[in-house]
């Protein structure tokens, strides 16, 4: 089995005496995408500034890629990328002028910028200054300037977050490509739909702590209800039955339901992430 | 994949990343170049002999012996002049403008024209401008001899600059002590006096002169802004944060901003000292050690204010919290007299010192080099005061 590229054990932090991050443990192998789902204030942001080296945990140990973060070790901060959760670009420069100065610092000769624009679809604006660009666009930058030092690691703090559904679409993609590539990642997100679709695994992150970690299959497995709603046509109006899936006498009552020739609608009652994440933790994930 | 980079290459590339910045802000660009402009023209129309003279309005009574004798000794040293009226209202007349006054060429005649009413120009006399003068009340001798309160009033045209008022408010004073004697005790008793720059009796400075060291300050403030402006607008847009999980680290980035600020506040001095002429073939190399030292200095105050700053009104607060102090023995020099003895205590005192005496009073190495060792190791201190705000902001993020 090949090592993990990030190894988290019991890590906490405060804010003076907010305890945001309450001891969490997880892992994330190259090549996977672990969705850390939670609320605003759940703790995420904290627990990729405490992996990528910008705050110290109070305890607990992590490592990425074998190394422990508290080194502060150039050589391992050469090998992760960061999407940060605001906009932090310098906003006087060009796209290819940030992506451009971002490699220098990585010690990268000659940058591919252009190209890794053109991935997110910038390329053409590669010469503009990026005070000019819409909120998507500098959302597309900020994940371009991740992919400049062509990471181990990714580390992407709500990537997607107030993005139209089309960009949001392009960015899952190369996001994807990333894992496809070998890059373990991180996300974040407040987003059931996109920790759904694009995570291996996801992480339910509340209060500073981590109350489930699993596929989403088998979270919604264990926690959802296996059962179809139908609608269907009664006399002059509709009615509505929920068939459970996981009863010795399901397949006899759908037969009935299906065979009576009422039926308008059939939908699967497979819970969300989200009815998953109330169900868990008596909140949602919206506010 | 694993690829290693130099320090050094991760400092220049953030000084060329911030030099591009700054020649995109065309605000500050524009400050700074009309900063230069401004503190070459300040120099080159500043009084530039020390016998250009003052002429100051006098109403008294009673005390003509006295001031006949201090005008003798003051024409001779001081370059001023006194001029004296027949009533306080006439020398505030002559001095709000509503009456010119007229001199026959030899002095012994004099004339009020009152323009309004139609006088005509007195022949074969000159005008002499007075916009200054005081007003001793009647008595004033007896009274203050007698440590009696009086009220003496300096009346000033506005455009007067405010170190020649301060300048009256002492001679008021002195002529007050000398009247009294030792009888009158120094109303500050408790402050240690301390005269700014060398004092050099008969050594007179013009106040041109005394410029310089002034400019070459003035123009290493106008940098800590635009350099604080600049670290706190990292701070504020976070890209110290994107700059710091990169292989480069804050020492990286302070001494990147260090290198920078330390240019670009060098460059502008270098032309100001340029065109103010303070270089001489003497004292090009300790002036260029002590410019060096001052840049750094203030490279370091901007990194304290840049990083303390929420926003960019913190940033102006904590900029004028920071600035005025440390402006306050450049203007020490240019008022006359004396300073507090505190003023020894601010950063910039050592250096504002040997900025003088290389400048205006000629002193090389042997007379500077203790407050130059002050100056660095105030340097030293305001580094890690600058490195440690920084941290702290950084990690507040
Ligand atoms: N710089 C900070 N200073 C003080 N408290 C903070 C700071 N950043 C975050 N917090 C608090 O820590 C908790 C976790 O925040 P955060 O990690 O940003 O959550 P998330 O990213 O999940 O929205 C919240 O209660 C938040 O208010
Ligand atoms: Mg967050």
């Amino acid at each position: 089995m090949t090592e993990a590229a990030i190894k988290v054990e019991d890590i906490t932090y405060s804010y003076g005496d907010l305890l945001a991050v309450k001891g969490i443990s997880f892992e994330v192998q190259p090549g996977e995408i672990l969705g850390f789902l939670g609320p605003n204030g759940a703790g995420k942001s904290t627990t990729i500034k405490m992996l990528t080296g910008q705050v110290a945990p109070k305890s607990g140990v992590a490592q990425i890629l074998g190394a422990d973060i508290t080194l502060d070790d150039p050589a391992i901060q050469a090998r992760i990328g960061v999407c940060f959760e605001e906009k932090n670009l310098y906003l006087s420069m060009s796209a290819k002028e940030n992506l451009d100065f971002y490699a220098s610092l990585y010690g990268i000769k000659d940058p591919d910028s252009i190209e890794i624009l053109r991935r997110v679809g910038l390329a053409d604006r590669a010469k503009d200054r990026v005070k000019t660009y819409s909120k998507g666009m500098r959302q597309r930058m900020m994940i371009s300037r991740a992919f400049i030092n062509k990471p181990d690691v990714l580390f992407l703090d709500e990537p997607t977050d107030g993005l139209d559904p089309v960009t949001s679409a392009s960015i899952r993609t190369t996001i994807k490509e990333e894992a496809a590539r070998g890059a373990a990642v991180l996300l974040t997100t407040h987003d059931m739909f996109e920790a759904d679709e694009l995570s291996d695994r996801v992480a339910f992150i509340n209060d500073g702590v981590i109350v489930a970690i699993d596929t989403p299959e088998n979270l919604k497995l264990k926690f959802g209800k296996r059962s179809v709603k139908v609608r269907m046509r009664d006399g002059s109006g509709v009615r509505e039955e929920i068939v459970a899936l996981d009863r010795p006498d399901s397949g006899d009552r759908l037969k009935e339901v299906v065979g009576s020739g009422d039926v308008l609608t059939i939908h699967t009652e497979e819970a969300t992430l989200e009815d998953i994440f109330i169900q868990m933790t008596g909140r949602g994930l919206v506010g | 994949m694993s690829r290693s980079v130099s320090r050094a290459a991760i400092v220049s590339a953030i000084v060329k990343k911030d030099l591009v910045e700054f020649s995109r802000d065309t605000l500050y660009l524009f400050l700074s170049i009309l900063g230069l402009v401004l503190f070459i023209t300040f120099f080159w129309i500043a009084p530039k002999t020390v016998n250009e003279t003052l002429t100051l309005g006098v109403h008294q009574t009673g005390m003509d012996a006295l001031f006949d004798q201090y005008q003798e000794g003051a024409n001779a040293s001081e370059g001023l002049r006194l001029v004296q009226f027949a009533s306080e209202e006439e020398l505030r007349k002559v001095i709000a403008g509503d009456l010119e006054y007229w001199q026959s060429e030899d002095g012994s005649q004099t004339f009020l024209r009152d323009k309004a009413a139609g006088d005509e120009k007195p022949k074969d006399a000159k005008r002499v401008d007075v916009t200054i003068g005081i007003g001793f009340p009647a008595g004033f001798l007896e009274k203050t001899a007698a440590k009696e309160r009086t009220t003496v009033t300096v009346y000033s045209d506005a455009g007067v600059p405010s170190e020649i008022q301060g300048a009256m408010k002492s001679f008021v004073r002195e002529i007050a002590y000398a009247i009294a004697g030792d009888a009158v005790p120094v109303t500050e008793p408790s402050q240690e006096n301390i005269i700014l720059g060398t004092d050099r009796a008969g050594d007179q400075v013009s106040l041109r002169e005394k410029m310089r060291p002034m400019l070459a300050l003035f123009v290493l403030m106008v940098e800590v802004l635009s350099m604080a402006s600049l670290v706190s607008s990292e701070v504020m847009n976070r890209t110290v944060k994107a700059v710091l999980v990169t292989p480069a680290r804050a020492g990286d980035f302070l001494m990147a901003k260090t290198i920078y600020g330390t240019m670009l506040a060098m460059s502008q001095a270098m032309i100001v000292l340029i065109a103010i002429g303070a270089f001489t073939q003497a004292n090009w190399w300790l002036l260029l050690l002590t410019m060096l030292i001052g840049s750094v200095m203030f490279t370091g105050v901007a990194m304290i204010i840049g990083s303390a700053g929420k926003d960019f009104i913190g940033t102006l607060f904590y900029g004028v919290l920071f600035l005025v102090p440390l402006m306050i023995p450049a203007f020490a020099i240019l008022l006359p007299g004396t300073a507090s003895a505190w003023i020894r205590f601010l950063p910039t005192y050592g250096m504002t010192q040997v900025l003088t005496g290389i400048t205006a009073y000629g002193l090389g190495w042997t007379d500077v080099w203790q407050s130059l060792l002050a100056a660095t190791a105030w340097v030293i201190v305001i580094y890690l005061a600058g490195l440690f705000t920084l941290k702290r902001k950084v990690e507040s993020l």
